[in-house]
C-alpha cells in the first residue's frame, strides 16, 4: 500500500516538475505573424529547452514597449524583442529591464553596439521600397524625394511608434542637422499617411495606396525568395543608409530569469541566424551563415549611419516636435 | 422623493472625481507651457468641428427641405428610417465603407481610372476625409430632426405664401428658417459637440498628426509615447473647452431625438425647376448615404465566414461586445427611467414642481444625465487609466468598468431625451388619478407607465446595445489581446490590412447594428398594439 502510495507521490511531483514554463517574447507584429520567424524560433528553442515560448504581437515594437509600461508590475511579458539600438535606451532608462550577462564582442555587427541590457539579434537598413512597374522614376536621394510630383506619395512609420519611422527620423537628421525640420516641411505634401507600425505601412504600399514605402534594404529579397518576383526593390540613396540593429532584452519582472537569459543566448546561436535572413528578411548578427542567394542582388550600403543611443535619448522629444511641426500644414 | 437624487449625484460625484483625478496627476505645469503644438491641435480641433458642423447643417437642411416638399412617393417612409439609422452606425463601419468608395483604390477613384485616366489620389486622408464622414454621420442624422420641423409648419402658412406669391428664398426666409430654427441651433450645438470630440474619425482618417483632434492626441501620447503628463494636460484642456460649450448650448439644446414624423399634403406641386432640384438632392444624398454601406455588404461577401468564424479573438471579442452591449443598455434603461423620473418629480406642479429649489435640481440631474457631452470618452477613459494605475485591482475589472461606464454615459443623453418628455406626459395625464385611487410603486409601474412607454423602452434600448456595440473610443486605451471588443478587433484587422477578413466583421458588424435597431423596437411595438 506504501508503495502504491509512494509510486503516486513520486508520478505527481514528476508531474509537477515536467509541468512547462511558458516564456513570453512580447514584439512587433511582423516577427510574431504566422509567416514571420517566430513560429521557426519557437520550434528549435522549445527543442533544446523545456519551455513554452509565447509570442505576443504588438502593432509595433515601440507599442509593445508601451504596453509593457502600460502594465507596470503586472506585465505578463518575460521578454521584450524588436526594439533597436536608438530606442533601447529610452526604454533602459524606464528601469524595467535587466542586465543580460552575455559577452556579445563575437557578435558580427556592422557598427560597434555594447549594451549590458539590450543585446542585437539582427539588423539592416533603412531603404524607401517601391515597385518597378509602377514606378518609373526612382528617387536616389532625399533631395529627389521631396523634389518629386505632386501625386507622388509615400507611406511612412510613426516616430513614436515605430523603431522605423523613428530610423527615418535620425537618418534625415543625421544628414540635414539643423535644416532637418525644413526638410520635413518640403516632404510633408508627399506623404500619403503615417501609420502606427511597419506591416500596416507595408500593406498599404503593397495594396497599391502609396508609391513607396518605408522599409528596408533587404525587403526585396521577400519577394524574389517567396513569391519568385523581382519588381520590388529598395532605392539606393546617395547619402547612405541609415542602420538599424534590432535587440532584446528580459523584463526585470520575469519570473522565469534564467530561460529568459537562455533565449537572449540562444539568439546568438547558429540555429537562430539561420533561420533570420528567410523569416525576419534581415542580416543575422552571427559570423558564418551562409546568405540565400536573393541577397546579393540587394543595395549594399558601404557604411551604416548610427546615432549613439544616448544621444537619441537626449534629443528624441526635440526631434519629434520638430516632426509634428513640420508635418503641420 | 431624495432617492431618485442618488443617481445624479453618483454621477456628478464621479464627475468631479474624474476631474480631481486628472488635475491632482498633473504636475501643475498646465497652463504655463501650453506649447504651439497644443495650440496647434486645438486650432485644427475647433476648425474641423466648425466646418463639419456647417457643411453638416447646409446638407441636414437642404435634404430635410428637398424631403419636406417631396412628401408623397413610394419608400419615402423607408428612406427617412434608414437616414435617422445613421445614429447608431458604428463609426468605424462608415469610415470602412467611405474608404472602400473613396479611398485611393476605392470604387470612384477605379470608375474614375477606368474611364477617364485619372486618379483623384488619396484626398480621403485628412482634412476631407474628417468632414467626408462627419457630414455622413450627422447630416442625415440632422435631417431627421429638420423634417420633422418642416412638418409642423401649418399648411395655411405654405397657402398664404402661394397667394402672396412668394419666391423660393422668400418662402424659405419668412416661413420655413423661423420654424426650423430652433431646431437648427439645438442640432447645430450638438454636432459640434460631437465633431469636437470626434475620436474614431480622425484616428482613421487623420492620416498625419497634422489632422489630429485633441482626443487622439491624448490617445497618441498615452499608447504611442506614454507621455501622461502630456495627456494630463490634453485632457483637461478638452475637459474645459467641452464643459463650458455644453453650459453655453444647453440653453438651446433641448431635444436630440424627433421620433414622430408626419406627412404634411401640400396641395398643389413644385414648379418644375424645383422639383428636379429636390429629386437631385435627394437623390444624390441617398447615393452618398447607400453606397458607402453597399460597398460593405458586397466586400463583406466575398469574405471567408469560415475562417471569420473560427478566429478566437473574433468569438472572444463578438462575446465580449454581446455582452457589453446587453449589460450596459440594461444600465441606460435603468439610469434613464431614474433620472426622468426625478426631473418630472421636480418639474410638475402636480409634484414638487412649484419649490424654490426644484429648477435648481431639475438642472442638476438634466446635466447629470448629459455628462457625456462634457467628458468626452478619451478623458474618461484617461481618468479610469490613471485610477488603475494607481490601484492594485486586476486590469481586467478595471477595464469592465470603465468600458460599461462609457458605454451607459454616452448613451443617456440620448436615452433620456426620449423617456424624459415621455414619462412627463404619463405623470400629467395620470397623476391625479393615480394619486386619487392610490396606485403606487410597481403597480403604479406596470398599470401607467409601463404600458405607455413601452415603445419608447423598446428604442432607447436598441440604440443604446447599438452605441455600445459599435463603440471605437475607450476601448482604444484599454484594448489588448486578452480584452477585445468587435470595433477594436475590426481596428486591428485594418491595420494589418486584412482586408478581407476586416470586410466580412465589417457586415457582420453593420447586420447586428441594423437588425437590433429594426428588430427590437418593433419587438415592443407590436406587443403594444395587440394589447
Amino acid at each position: 500500500m506504501t508503495k502504491i502510495l509512494q509510486f503516486f507521490l513520486l508520478l505527481s511531483l514528476s508531474v509537477l516538475a515536467t509541468e512547462k514554463p511558458t516564456l513570453t517574447i512580447y514584439t512587433y507584429d511582423a516577427f510574431s505573424a504566422s509567416w514571420g520567424p517566430a513560429p521557426k524560433i519557437k520550434k528549435s528553442f522549445e527543442k533544446e529547452h523545456h519551455v513554452t515560448l509565447k509570442f505576443v504581437g504588438l502593432s509595433s515594437s515601440i507599442g509593445a514597449l508601451r504596453k509593457i509600461q502600460l502594465e507596470g508590475k503586472r506585465t505578463k511579458a518575460d521578454i521584450l524583442l524588436g526594439l533597436d539600438t536608438s530606442i533601447a535606451e529610452v526604454a533602459k532608462k524606464t528601469g524595467l529591464f535587466v542586465p543580460h550577462e552575455l559577452n556579445t564582442s563575437k557578435l558580427d555587427l556592422p557598427a560597434p553596439y555594447n549594451d549590458d541590457t539590450f543585446t542585437p539579434f539582427d539588423y539592416s537598413y533603412f531603404a524607401f521600397v517601391y515597385d518597378e512597374d509602377r514606378l518609373k522614376t526612382v528617387p536616389d536621394s532625399f533631395e529627389s524625394l521631396a523634389s518629386m510630383p505632386k501625386d507622388f506619395k509615400i507611406v511612412i512609420q510613426d516616430p513614436r511608434s515605430s523603431t522605423a519611422g523613428l530610423g527615418l527620423l535620425l537618418w534625415i537628421k543625421s544628414i540635414y542637422g539643423d535644416k532637418a525640420g525644413a526638410y520635413w516641411k518640403r516632404l510633408a505634401p508627399h506623404i500619403l499617411t503615417i501609420t502606427k507600425g511597419w506591416s500596416e505601412a507595408y500593406g498599404l504600399f503593397l495594396k497599391g495606396e502609396a508609391d513607396m514605402v518605408l522599409s528596408y534594404t533587404t525587403s526585396p529579397a521577400y519577394h524574389i525568395v517567396e513569391e519568385n518576383k523581382t519588381n520590388i526593390k529598395a532605392a539606393k540613396f546617395k547619402e547612405g543608409h541609415y542602420g538599424q540593429i534590432e535587440v532584446a532584452a528580459v523584463l526585470k519582472s520575469s519570473k522565469h530569469q534564467a530561460l529568459a537569459k537562455q533565449f537572449l543566448a540562444f539568439m546568438h546561436s547558429k540555429t537562430f541566424a539561420d533561420i533570420i535572413p528567410t523569416a525576419n528578411w534581415a542580416y543575422p548578427v552571427v559570423k558564418g551563415v551562409k546568405l540565400p542567394k536573393a541577397f546579393e542582388t540587394l543595395v549594399q550600403p558601404k557604411k551604416m549611419i548610427l546615432m549613439d543611443g544616448k544621444e537619441v535619448q537626449k534629443i528624441r522629444k526635440s526631434l519629434i516636435n520638430e516632426w509634428l511641426e513640420g508635418m503641420a500644414r | 422623493m431624495f432617492a431618485g437624487l442618488i443617481v445624479p449625484l453618483l454621477l456628478l460625484a464621479f464627475a468631479i472625481a474624474l476631474f480631481l483625478t486628472l488635475y491632482v496627476t498633473q504636475d501643475g505645469s498646465l497652463f504655463t507651457s501650453i506649447d504651439t503644438h497644443i495650440y496647434g491641435l486645438l486650432k485644427f480641433t475647433l476648425y474641423q468641428a466648425t466646418l463639419s458642423t456647417i457643411l453638416s447643417l447646409i446638407v441636414g437642411v437642404l435634404l430635410a427641405w428637398a424631403l419636406a416638399h417631396q412628401s408623397k412617393f413610394r419608400g419615402r417612409s423607408l428612406l427617412v428610417a434608414l437616414f435617422s439609422s445613421s445614429l447608431v452606425l458604428p463609426t468605424l463601419i462608415v469610415v470602412f465603407g467611405l474608404i472602400g468608395i473613396f479611398g485611393r483604390n476605392g470604387y470612384l477613384n477605379q470608375a474614375s481610372l477606368f474611364l477617364f485616366d485619372h486618379s483623384f489620389g488619396a484626398y480621403i486622408y485628412g482634412l476631407a476625409g474628417i468632414l467626408l464622414a462627419h457630414v455622413y454621420l450627422n447630416a442625415s442624422f440632422a435631417s431627421r430632426a429638420l423634417l420633422h420641423s418642416f412638418e409642423s409648419i401649418p399648411k395655411e402658412k405654405y397657402k398664404l405664401t402661394k397667394s402672396l406669391n412668394f419666391s423660393v428664398l422668400e418662402r424659405f426666409l419668412y416661413v420655413e428658417y423661423p420654424a426650423i430654427k430652433s431646431t437648427l441651433f439645438s442640432i447645430g450645438s450638438t454636432i459640434f459637440l460631437l465633431c469636437f470630440t470626434s475620436f474614431a474619425v480622425v484616428l482613421l482618417l487623420g492620416g498625419s498628426p497634422s489632422y489630429n483632434t485633441l482626443e487622439v492626441a491624448i490617445y497618441e501620447a498615452v499608447r504611442l509615447d506614454f507621455d501622461i503628463g502630456l495627456a494630463l494636460k490634453l485632457a483637461l484642456i478638452q475637459l474645459s473647452i467641452s464643459a463650458v460649450l455644453v453650459v453655453l448650448s444647453s440653453g438651446f439644446r433641448t431635444g436630440l431625438a424627433n421620433l414622430k414624423t408626419s406627412y404634411t399634403l401640400i396641395p398643389w406641386k413644385e414648379p418644375k425647376i424645383l422639383r428636379v432640384l429636390q429629386w437631385s438632392i435627394i437623390g444624390i444624398f441617398t447615393l452618398f448615404f447607400v453606397l458607402p454601406l453597399l460597398v460593405i455588404v458586397i466586400d463583406g461577401l466575398g469574405a471567408d465566414f469560415g475562417h471569420i468564424f473560427s478566429e478566437a479573438l473574433f468569438i472572444k471579442s463578438f462575446i465580449t461586445s454581446i455582452s457589453f452591449a446587453t449589460v450596459s443598455s440594461l444600465f441606460t434603461v435603468g439610469i434613464a427611467l431614474m433620472l426622468s423620473n426625478t426631473r418630472r418629480n421636480f418639474t410638475l406642479q402636480t409634484r414638487y414642481g412649484n419649490r424654490r429649489w426644484a429648477r435648481v435640481v431639475d438642472a442638476m440631474v438634466a446635466f447629470s444625465g448629459n455628462l457625456y457631452l462634457a467628458i468626452p470618452s478619451l478623458v474618461l477613459g484617461l481618468g479610469f487609466f490613471l485610477m488603475y494605475q494607481k490601484s492594485e485591482g486586476s486590469e481586467i475589472v478595471w477595464s469592465t468598468t470603465a468600458l460599461l461606464t462609457a458605454n451607459v454615459l454616452m448613451s443617456l443623453p440620448f436615452a433620456l431625451s426620449v423617456l424624459t418628455p415621455a414619462m412627463h406626459k404619463t405623470a400629467q395625464r395620470y397623476d391625479k388619478l393615480a394619486f386619487s385611487l392610490g396606485i403606487k410603486g410597481w403597480r403604479r409601474w406596470t398599470m401607467v407607465e409601463y404600458p405607455y412607454l413601452k415603445a419608447s423602452l423598446g428604442y432607447v434600448f436598441a440604440l443604446a446595445f447599438c452605441f455600445s456595440l459599435g463603440d471605437l473610443g475607450i476601448i482604444a486605451l484599454f484594448g489588448s489581446d486578452e480584452f477585445m471588443t468587435l470595433p477594436w478587433y475590426l481596428y486591428q484587422l485594418m491595420g494589418s490590412y486584412r482586408t478581407t477578413d476586416a470586410a466580412g466583421v465589417a457586415l457582420v458588424m453593420l447586420i447586428l447594428v441594423l437588425s437590433v435597431f429594426i428588430i427590437i423596437p418593433r419587438a415592443f411595438q407590436n406587443k403594444l398594439d395587440k394589447n
